[in-house]
């Protein structure tokens, strides 16, 4: 009947709007396991490789950073494009040393005027913008670590 | 056929058009009188650069062939790589892959009725169709950490455990996409003008439809009682009970009705795998890792997705990588052979034409790949 798709019709405009103000009122839409920008810890990175050979995406490159780096003699730590990667959590899985873990920091919040500044170096991906969670880690799978403050990163990431 | 006839393009740029798809259209007058696909505009070359990754890094590229039943297609593809490796996956994993293809498929369903219900000039459908559709990508994106294209199945099982709360928020969403989709059933399906749009419209009969090696809703709308899940049951179908809804006159109101019949059976499938589910919902043994180098050899992998009959077959030559794959997509048949077969041999008017061809249901990027 078509009077009563009308009816029905009405009964929706008086329903609370499901879109939402994004951004000017609210962040992207995130859950706990929400899979977003990578961190690097680069005290635990022993510069094998792994991530950038399973990378679907072509996303990683290993750079050079130059210090004193007790695990990594070859002083190599992937680079990441946040441009070309897919998020798929393959390098976080692939890591042997669980160097690699993903935040929920994702959509507009990773988005630039400046396509140079896509691809992340090193020590930009150790120190990602607070305010975030960890919601995928190589111990995962199982439950992900708790909160990490920046203080709190910068000293387990051994930049001397 | 007049004196004279035009050739037009509907498409890949038109509201009628099915996404990337465009048509080259004869028309005589108002009539349509053939009608020949121009496929092309989306092709990515997915089965070569599927090529050059490992056997579990293919898994990122198995659901892109198609944006709105991404489950199912990578279902397929884990399948085939099994079937390769000759392993069977754990109990838990079987049931929760189950339920991950069947909301795949009630969410591709309801992507549909979007398109649809724009077609034939029902506005509030859209919308109603998305909320659903919101509420299920949500639940996704806590089950599985992303929205679309999930790389939640993996061969040898699932990437990682489900949640505690598995059960209790699958409900909840169920409950809510009843609510929609019921809504959805009156507002649409008894509704006069969509009757009178869609009754004797494109018919397709059966042996046509088998002829023309149509697959999915559209042969189950032509009233052919066949289905992958039950004909070659694959992970958990064979413990579950459900019916196989059919059409009766094969035109469009009929292949409407059973994608809008298959949502509920979906829902019903999923109620019962999930008591199975929470069962096991302290097991962690949900995944197998299968070994870097595959056997030589061949694997196959045939579900049943939301538009028809999907085939991967992949062939090894003992390597790290595929040495090829080739994939049967369902759309292919529908778009090439079936709209040919209907245009030719009944009065389709160039207002008809669109809500025909999204009555079948063609995703672009399946169609290119």
């Amino acid at each position: 009947m078509v009077l009563g798709a009308i009816i029905l019709g009405l009964k929706y405009l008086f329903t609370r709007p499901y879109t939402r103000l994004v951004p000017e009122k609210e962040r992207p839409f995130k859950t706990e396991t929400t899979r977003g920008k990578h961190v690097l810890y680069m005290d635990k990175c022993t510069g094998c490789t792994m991530c950038q050979r399973v990378c679907p995406a072509d996303a990683i490159q290993m750079v050079r950073v130059e210090g004193d780096w007790k695990r990594n003699k070859k002083k190599i730590f992937p680079r990441i494009d946040l441009h070309r990667c897919t998020f798929c959590a393959m390098c976080v899985e692939v890591c042997p040393t669980g160097a690699l873990a993903m935040t929920d920091i994702t959509g507009w919040e990773l988005t630039t005027e400046d396509k140079e500044k896509t691809i992340y170096m090193p020590y930009e991906l150790s120190e990602p913008e607070p305010p975030y969670r960890i919601t995928v880690s190589k111990n995962e799978w199982l439950p992900p670590p708790p909160f990490y403050s920046k203080k709190k990163l910068i000293e387990k990431t051994s930049n001397k | 056929m007049g004196l004279k006839t035009v050739e037009i393009f509907l498409g890949p740029q038109h509201p009628g058009a099915p996404g990337n798809v465009a048509f080259k259209l004869t028309l005589d007058g108002e009539r349509v009188v053939d009608a020949e696909v121009v496929p092309g505009y989306l092709h990515r070359g997915f089965e070569k650069l599927m090529e050059y990754r490992w056997w579990e890094v293919n898994v990122v590229m198995a659901p892109r062939f198609c944006v709105e039943d991404p489950d199912n297609f990578e279902l397929a593809y884990v399948l085939a790589v099994e079937n390769l490796y000759g392993i069977e996956v754990p109990e838990k994993a079987k049931y929760v892959r189950t339920i991950i293809a069947e909301m795949s498929r009630i969410q591709s369903h309801l992507f549909w009725l979007l398109f649809m219900g724009a077609a034939v000039g029902a506005r509030y459908i859209p919308s109603w169709a998305m909320a659903a559709r919101e509420e299920i990508l949500k639940w996704y994106d806590y089950i599985t950490g992303h929205r679309i294209y999930h790389h939640y199945l993996v061969p040898g099982g699932i990437r990682w455990n489900i949640p505690r709360d598995f059960r209790e928020r699958t409900l909840k969403v169920l409950k809510f996409v009843n609510k929609i989709v019921d809504d959805i059933k009156k507002a649409l399906y008894e509704n006069k003008i969509f009757i009178a749009r869609t009754r004797g419209i494109g018919i397709l009969k059966p042996q046509d439809a088998i002829r023309l090696s149509a697959t999915g809703p559209v042969l189950r709308g032509s009233g052919v009682r066949y289905d992958v899940r039950k004909v070659d049951p694959y992970e958990a179908y064979d413990e579950v009970e459900f019916n196989i809804p059919v059409g009766e006159y094969g035109d469009t109101y009929d292949r409407c009705l059973v994608r809008l019949k298959e949502i509920y059976e979906s829902m019903n499938i999923i109620r019962q795998l999930l008591d199975k589910v929470e069962k096991l919902i302290d097991d962690k043994h949900y995944r197998y890792k299968i070994p870097l180098v595959a056997p030589p050899g061949e694997g196959i992998g045939r579900v049943e997705s939301a538009r028809g009959e999907y085939i991967v077959h992949i062939t090894s030559t003992g390597g790290q990588t595929p040495y090829r794959i080739r994939l049967r997509t369902p759309s292919m048949p529908h778009l090439t052979t079936v709209i040919k077969h209907i245009v030719k041999n009944e009065e389709v008017t160039i207002a008809d034409f669109p809500i025909i061809v999204k009555s079948l249901d063609p995703c672009a990027p399946d169609l290119d790949r």
